[in-house]
């Protein structure tokens, strides 16, 4: 190993450890000492990461506040050193590390509000791509319409929750008071995508997020309307379809159609 | 082993990093709050830089505004990851996007750090200082050279503030600059700002560093403020340029000549208005200073 490469090593771990070793090669400056000329590296790591994490999550900082968030943040930081060049990827792990560390564990709707901001996040940047109008699928012959598939929107994800999330992160987003944290009955269907440059969410009834499950992963229309026509009345399975391939469309949702051939 | 200081430098790719960067005149660095009010009014600013790395993203509004302000203005992509002098492997997939950013973009130059930001697969995000030694010198001088071959033009290095001096430093930081200049072909910014944190901190006179740096090598400053902690000053890019860099920047015109500005604030982001005030008075300098010197302000 070279020496620069030893002393960056040394370095690297002086910030990340608190261990001193390379400080016997660093000198002391006229006006101060050399542990606190190099406590400024130290400080600003634990800071810089998690200011990048207040602006990412900017509604869980709002719902824990400053010193919660930051004591949740500073433990984010030991536990998941940064391996990216771009901070925008550092706070991808926080919703699963709300999920398994004590005591955030012991409050799943940290996690869920975690999750939906990273869902906006990833849909706010994530690729551009032409969007799918009514026009596009109104020239199928009717008997191919059971073939169609459909290709979602890049900056479509869909997350389930299991606690009331939703209510609060829009009750924090509008500057309200959050209703008091729950856990649901049954998970909560959240699909979250960009419209024109905005990143936006609805929930979902349990049978239009199966639906749409079901056709990101590419199954065809026909196929759809029969699983629906399992899940409830099977006369109206799909016209139920059908309302629920407008509304995707009309929202910007979907990408492209074939005809699956 | 660094494998690349023991490949010759290509002949071919070695002429990529010519012709010295154009004067674009005084500007701002681009930030997210501002961007519909640069757009609507189309503020007399003469050219971006905009941070590489907010717009290494797939796609969405970053880079749809991005593409809407470059229509307008000049833009330079300044870099906070290149990580130029660390000793881990460089990161060609961070090499890779920028270098498609670059080809979206069309920068009229791209600039980073003489810096490195972690090793052993971390990133510290943090512009970490090296020691001013021979064998330091000879790795960021093989690193530049491939960069600048894999991104097919010369890079811009900027010198940071630094909090601390390495014992086995074998020379001064200009002369460091210097000699990287000399020998990689990349140009140099100079952050005025960064001049005087680390001369402060350091005990020296920031003259001294301005002196030493080659005149002609020199396309670009920086202004920004800082954090006086009493016996130490913290480069934080959050408040207005103070009037002990004014008159550096003042120096820096004198020494170097006509050279493109920016004022640069990365947090604490005040109203347009109040950066406009800033980017005007770069412009009345440089026009009082290089008028009484002979030189057309631009």
């Amino acid at each position: 190993m070279s020496d620069l490469a030893r002393q960056q090593n040394d370095f690297q771990r002086a910030i990340l450890t608190g261990e001193n070793a390379v400080l016997t090669e660093i000198l002391d400056s006229p006006k101060e000492k050399r542990d606190a000329l190099f406590g400024v590296y130290r400080n600003a790591y634990g800071s810089r990461l998690v200011e990048s994490m207040r602006n990412d999550h900017d509604l869980l900082h709002s719902y824990l506040g400053d010193e919660m968030f930051d004591t949740m943040g500073k433990a984010y930081v030991a536990d998941n050193p940064s391996q990216h060049p771009n901070v925008r990827w550092f706070s991808r792990a926080l919703p699963e590390f709300l999920r398994s560390a004590e005591p955030y564990r012991n409050y799943p709707v940290l996690s869920d509000i975690a999750a939906l901001e990273r869902a906006l996040n990833d849909a706010f940047d994530a690729e551009d791509a032409p969007v799918l109008a009514l026009a596009d699928i109104t020239g199928f012959a009717p008997d191919a319409w059971a073939g169609l598939k459909f290709t979602p929107h890049p900056s479509a994800r869909r997350l389930d929750v299991t606690t009331n999330a939703s209510p609060i992160w829009l009750a924090l987003k509008n500057d309200e008071v959050p209703p008091d944290a729950t856990l649901l009955d049954e998970r909560c269907h959240i699909l979250v995508w960009r419209q024109d440059l905005m990143p936006m969410f609805r929930e979902l009834a349990a049978e239009e997020a199966m639906m749409w499950d079901e056709a990101a992963r590419g199954v065809p229309f026909g196929v759809l309307c029969s699983m629906l026509a399992t899940n409830d009345d099977p006369d109206g399975a799909a016209a139920r379809a059908a309302g629920y391939l407008h509304g995707w469309i009309t929202s910007g949702l979907l990408r492209a159609v074939s005809s699956g051939d | 082993m660094n494998i690349a200081s023991k490949m010759p430098h290509s002949p071919a790719l070695a002429q990529a990093p010519s012709g010295k960067p154009p004067f674009l005149g005084f500007g701002l660095g681009l930030r997210t709050q501002h961007y519909d009010e640069v757009l609507a009014g189309n503020p007399a600013i003469d050219w971006f830089e905009v941070i590489s790395e907010n717009y290494m993203v797939p796609g969405g509004k970053p880079l749809h505004m991005l593409d809407r302000i470059r229509e307008r203005y000049p833009v330079v992509m300044h870099g906070v990851s290149l990580s130029i002098a660390s000793t881990a492997p460089p990161n060609f997939e961070y090499l890779h996007a920028l270098r498609d950013l670059a080809r979206r973009v069309e920068p009229k130059w791209i600039s980073d750090h003489l810096c490195w930001t972690g090793v052993h697969g971390k990133n510290l995000h943090d512009l970490l200082p090296i020691p001013y030694t021979n064998e330091a010198l000879d790795h960021v001088v093989s690193r530049v050279q491939l960069v600048q071959d894999y991104l097919g033009r010369a890079l811009v290095l900027e010198n940071v503030s630094t909090y601390v001096q390495f014992n086995n430093s074998e020379m001064t930081e200009w002369e460091f600059l210097s000699e990287l200049s000399r020998r990689s072909g990349c140009w140099l910014l100079f952050d005025v700002n960064n001049v005087y944190v680390s001369a402060f901190n350091h005990g020296y006179d920031p003259r001294i560093f301005l002196e030493g740096i080659p005149a002609d090598r020199v396309v670009q400053f920086h202004l920004a403020g800082h954090d006086h902690m009493g016996t130490y000053i913290i480069d934080t890019h959050d408040h207005p340029v103070c009037e002990d860099v004014w008159a550096l920047y003042a120096a820096a015109l004198k020494r170097f000549g006509r050279v493109s500005t920016m004022i640069e604030r990365d947090d604490k982001i005040p109203p347009l208005d109040e950066l406009m005030v800033e980017v005007d008075r770069t412009r009345q300098i440089a026009a009082r200073i290089l008028v009484n010197d002979g030189e057309q302000a631009g």
